[in-house]
């Protein structure tokens, strides 16, 4: 009867005219910038904030989010159209959908990839809504060690499945807490590192940070070479799949949900890892697994419902815990927390309508986007024709103009040009920026809940393993650390990390 | 010698400066004791193991195999161009901005990066560049109410 209760809250709050019409606008935008290569669902996050900052807590969260699994959605159109990825979860639908679509089988590829990610979109959504709550319930008996333990962990499950060399990998995890040090320190007041810079005093800010690393850094690496690109010429018609198409995708969209739901709930980049985990196991179960890569429909099928199915349950561990997995919902933090909302274990019960309603609005924007998919594929084809050298400049005007409206600060637009810079670097130096932001983003909470478990423990890091909680996540995360150490698990991790 | 390895020994001498920069800096903001740590406990710690790191990196790279990635660091002959540009066109426009105001800075900006990143022709540039700047204008400024700055013009 509580969940029956709780969904009647949250369909009151989704109910509001505004909140639908922003629900509605959310999956419209995230499929939009799905469908267009070069932006991502983080850098669309952080470009649309700025325009939630007049409405109500719950509305913006509703919009934000509506953009995150909007995106997985349009990602797949351009995967299967034009052999592009709008998104890094979408790489792997290229390989049989753009097959399908140049077999003339376009429509059935973009027809069941939407349906597998409204189907996977939907059960983690119901997953979120049986987990959450009991989990919510376990972590408020957690304390400042496991917080500090499991956000350790958090970020070196994210190091362990980082695609390349896992000490570059930690390295930049180390770094971004070092940077996530600079600004005041929230025990002491002290200043560190602001250079008498008033934008400082509150840290290095998230946003500028993700646009740069993600948004700033990855046109760059595009202009470095001249886009050649073109839609198909195929139509998309017949976007109804046959009783076969069906027959042949239940499988693995029902595992591939699963599939998708679980590893949604590990830090990283899951959406991504939860397309190939779901690709290899549906040809590793195929009665001809050769085919795989030539246009069958399993190939799309499986991918698709399992990268929505871990968007949704990524905000198993944001909602109830607090802590972001990836940096698309570490922004989705960083607004919670810009409109007064403390993401955690009290959330449920302090802010029933915000977690009931995002959960609800989740369940809507899904069926929206099944509805909205399918007849506007025409429109998002169009969309795909803007050639990039016109359309990279204005991802870039979008980028400062977003930054620069948060603040109206021109430091902060300095700042993000030069995560830019770094983040271009990193990619010509094999570094990948995510344990960077993940810890940028935990840093500040991580130190705080450091320092007072020291307290509590008079100077003994031991407090670390006396608490049971505490102590099998701290062996967990030595075990994954030392895991690099040991060569079959180093080659069972390179197996893993095909993500990138 | 191998690409991979010439950067990894790049890679180890930037974060070998960071860390060592960090635990230095730590030093004059205090770092307190175990029992009760001081805001440079972190720093402090962070860099001393960031620049242990470091040194794992740099000493590993000295015997690693020279291994090579990729051809060359720009896939292009000119790529270094279109980056450096587009830097210089996202400092022009964040410096300029104030000066010029929203609506031309935008517009020099777009045309810029239409012009000479993908040579598009000049007809080409300038309608692009005037509708975007003009959409631009009425999306921000008159649409979602983002307070940017007129200039000098007042545009």
């Amino acid at each position: 009867m509580d969940i029956l209760n709780n969904i009647l809250i949250g369909t009151q709050v989704v109910s509001q005219p505004i909140n639908f019409l922003l629900c509605f606008l959310g999956v419209l935008m995230g499929t939009l910038v799905g469908v267009l290569p070069g932006l991502g669902p983080t850098a669309a996050i952080a470009l649309l904030l700025p325009t939630t900052f007049n409405i109500s807590p719950v509305a913006a969260i509703i919009m934000l989010a509506g953009i995150y699994y909007g995106a997985m959605y349009g990602g797949s159109t351009t995967s299967i159209l034009v052999n592009i990825p709008g998104e890094a979860a979408s790489v792997i639908t290229c390989l049989d959908g753009y097959k399908m679509a140049l077999q003339g089988r376009a429509g059935p590829a973009l027809g069941i990839a939407a349906f597998g990610s409204f189907i996977g979109g939907t059960i983690s959504v119901l997953g979120l809504m049986l987990i959450a709550p009991p989990l919510a319930k376990v972590a408020q008996s957690f304390g400042p060690p496991e917080y500090f333990s499991l956000m350790l962990l958090g970020i070196v499950v994210l190091i362990y499945l980082a695609s390349g060399s896992m000490l570059k990998a930690l390295m930049m995890a180390v770094f971004g807490l070092l940077v996530g040090t600079i600004g005041q320190d929230p025990i002491s007041g002290t200043l560190r590192l602001t250079l008498g810079i008033h934008e400082l005093y509150d840290g290095v800010g998230l946003i500028p940070a993700i646009m740069g690393l993600f948004g700033i850094s990855e046109v760059i690496v595009n202009v470095e070479k001249i886009a050649r690109s073109g839609v198909i010429a195929t139509k998309a018609k017949n976007l109804l799949p046959s009783r076969k198409d069906w027959h042949d995708s239940f499988g693995p969209i029902i595992r591939g949900s699963a599939m998708g739901f679980f590893i949604g709930l590990l830090p990283g980049p899951t959406s991504t890892m939860s397309a190939f985990s779901s690709y290899a196991m549906e040809k590793k179960l195929s009665k001809y697994p050769e085919r795989f890569g030539t246009g069958v429909i399993e190939g799309v099928a499986g991918p698709e419902s399992a990268n929505n199915a871990a968007t949704g349950s990524g905000f198993i561990p944001l909602l109830t815990l607090g802590i972001p997995s990836n940096a698309t919902t570490a922004l989705l933090l960083g607004a919670l927390l810009i409109h007064g909302i403390q993401p955690g274990p009290m959330l449920i019960s302090k802010n029933p309508d915000i977690f009931w309603g995002t959960i609800v609005s989740m369940y809507l924007g899904n069926a929206m986007l099944l509805f909205l998919n399918l007849p506007l594929i025409g429109i998002w084809v169009q969309v795909l024709r803007v050639p990039y050298p016109i359309l990279f400049p204005f991802i870039l005007l979008f980028c400062l103009i977003g930054v620069f409206s948060l603040n109206y600060s021109y430091i902060e637009v300095l700042l993000m040009i030069g995560f830019g810079f770094f983040g271009y670097l990193a990619r010509k130096f094999q570094l990948e920026s995510a344990p960077l932001v993940l810890a940028l983003v935990l840093g500040p909470m991580m130190e705080n809940y450091l320092r007072i478990s020291l307290i509590i423990s008079r100077g003994s890091p031991l407090i670390f393993l006396k608490r049971p909680i505490s102590a099998t996540l701290i062996i967990i995360t030595l075990f994954l650390l030392m895991s690099s150490l040991l060569p079959w698990i180093k080659g069972r991790r390179q197996k893993l990390s095909i993500v990138e | 010698m191998g690409r991979l390895r010439n950067n990894n020994q790049v890679t180890a001498i930037f974060f070998l400066g960071i860390g060592i920069f960090f635990s230095l800096y730590a030093r004059s903001v205090d770092i307190g004791r175990w029992a009760r740590p001081g805001p440079g406990f972190l720093p402090f710690w962070a860099g001393i193991t960031l620049a242990a790191m470091s040194l794992g990196l740099l000493l590993r790279s000295f015997w690693q195999k020279a291994e090579t990635v990729g051809s060359s660091f720009f896939p292009e002959k000119d790529s270094w161009k279109r980056v450096l540009s587009t830097f210089l066109a996202l400092l022009f426009h964040t410096l300029v901005l104030p000066y010029l105001g929203f609506t031309l800075t935008t517009f020099l900006f777009l045309a810029f990066l239409f012009r000479f990143i993908f040579p598009q022709t000049w007809w080409r540039t300038l309608v692009t560049a005037v509708l975007g700047a003009i959409i631009a204008r009425l999306l921000f400024i008159n649409f979602l109410e983002t307070q940017l700055p007129a200039g000098i013009f007042g545009i």
